[in-house]
């Protein structure tokens, strides 16, 4: 650029980068429950649609709260065989499977030093109540290792209170490591394509390495595996909030 | 396929099947057929018109109708007989009726003696050389022949088979789809034929079917679901058992 006065011209800083705060954190935080999200196959999504549409009549009549593995439920389901016909399970939830309306969740208590686990149907009609009593996230996403733990990690009051909740946000993560019961265990848990970080391992060095033998570390770049559910899941959001609403 | 519940509490698996394009394509008599009734042509899924020479379009040109994938008969009584080119719904079938549907099983290829005719094969271990999942002997001394019909290896699948006495749960009048109880042969995604149950048990089972078809331009208007008395409903509340 010429200037006018034939100096040079004056040194100008370059402008200040704007740093724009986007509301994202509260959009990401709204949960969508694993089941509405459909499987990879070759299945006509006009079947998860119907699907979908049955899940929400159910959730309209029947509330079906937020909850993930590591929560501890109180479920009251219809029972032929008991006195009062119904019956009231309090457990920590292990693991949550299963897609549209067969999805199932498994809770798991130690009742008069019996471990005892109940596989549940969500959208069972004969289900009355869930109550969400403790919400706490834990480390991992199954915690079938609780099996092979010490009891007491798996243990809860059945007439425990619920914990009231503070804030409406942030649901507390779990950091607790958990102690084991001495191997053989149900499966070997130190191998590393279970994934767990949720054990305080207290085997020798040299077994915690003989077992990462098995890792397949070319398993996450492995593109064909990818299954992105970003557009799917803002999706079935959408529909999801309009039909609740009506 | 997916669970349903009675209101009793118990689950049920139930296959979908949707009623794609269907169309009645021509009538034949029983005495064209050489058949104890007439029988009439029936075509499912619309499909390109380019890939099969002119000569194969005149039953689907007669009857105004682009071509289908697929083209079945019915075995079907004179007073049931359905001009050529009127379409077909699942509505044509009701809740509490019960069906038989039959398809091609999903083709496995050439398949050994063990997982084709369930045979035990042979121990894995003991001193067995190279004879693990063959199938032993295959005839007697006296016989000095082998039977025609003997079960050996070979293709297995991908032929017809039916399955009998299915009950209808529900039906979706908006997008045409049957629920039918239990399993059915073939993969998903694939052609199915679907009629009326021809067991003895269920032969006085239908009340009141729409005959000879339901039409879709006549009086009646059917609410977008039906379902079967014994349903648990997902607009009812949960199932408390006295």
């Amino acid at each position: 650029r010429v200037s006018s006065d034939g100096k040079p011209p004056k040194f100008q800083p370059p402008p200040k980068p704007v740093i724009i705060v986007r509301k994202t954190q509260k959009e990401e935080k709204r949960f969508l429950s694993p089941e509405f999200i459909p499987p990879r196959g070759r299945t006509d999504p006009l079947k998860y649609y119907i699907e979908r549409k049955d899940m929400i009549q159910r959730r309209k009549v029947f509330n079906i709260p937020e909850f993930y593995v590591g929560h501890v439920l109180a479920v009251t389901t219809a029972d032929p065989y008991a006195s009062d016909k119904s019956n009231r399970f309090v457990g920590i939830c292990i693991q949550r499977g299963g897609k549209g309306l067969g999805a199932t969740f498994v809770l798991r208590n130690v009742i008069e030093d019996q471990g005892v686990e109940i596989c549940y149907e969500l959208y069972s009609p004969r289900i009355q109540v869930i109550e969400v009593l403790k919400l706490e996230k834990r480390l991992d996403e199954n915690l079938m290792y609780l099996r092979d733990a010490l009891p007491e990690y798996s243990t809860f009051d059945v007439n425990m209170k619920p914990v009231p909740r503070m804030d409406h946000e942030e649901i507390p993560v779990n950091k607790l490591q958990v102690r084991m019961k001495p191997k053989p265990w149900s499966k070997r848990w130190e191998r590393p394509k279970y994934n767990i970080k949720g054990i305080k391992f207290e085997l020798p060095e040299h077994k915690m390495k003989s077992a990462q033998k098995w890792s397949q570390p070319w398993l996450e770049f492995d593109m064909l595996r990818e299954y992105d559910t970003s557009k799917i899941e803002e999706k079935i959001r959408k529909e999801l909030s309009e039909e609740l609403e009506k | 396929m997916m669970p349903i519940w009675t209101k009793s509490g118990e689950k049920h698996a139930v296959t979908l099947l949707k009623v794609q394009d269907c169309h009645v394509l021509r009538y034949v008599s029983k005495e064209e057929s050489g058949g104890k009734t007439a029988k009439l042509l029936v075509g499912g899924k619309n499909v390109s018109p380019f890939s099969k020479p002119e000569s194969a379009h005149e039953i689907f040109k007669e009857a105004g109708v682009p071509r289908k994938q697929k083209v079945t008969t019915f075995n079907v009584t004179d007073d049931a007989i359905i001009k050529p080119g009127t379409p077909l719904y699942a509505a044509h079938f009701r809740p509490g009726q019960f069906v038989d549907v039959t398809a091609k099983t999903i083709g496995k290829g050439f398949q050994g003696v063990v997982k084709r005719w369930g045979f035990k094969g042979q121990p894995a271990s003991h001193g067995q050389t190279k004879t693990h999942r063959r199938p032993g002997a295959i005839s007697t001394n006296k016989a000095a022949k082998v039977y025609r019909g003997k079960k050996m290896p070979g293709k297995m699948g991908n032929i017809y088979r039916t399955s009998f006495g299915l009950k209808v749960w529900r039906i979706n009048t908006k997008h045409d789809i049957i629920y039918v109880n239990g399993s059915v042969p073939g993969h998903t995604n694939c052609l199915v034929k679907v009629r009326d149950s021809k067991l003895p048990t269920y032969k006085d089972c239908n009340k009141n079917p729409p005959f000879p078809t339901f039409f879709a331009d006549g009086d009646e208007e059917l609410p977008e679901d039906l379902f079967d008395e014994e349903i648990f409903q997902f607009t009812d509340p949960s199932v408390t058992l006295a």
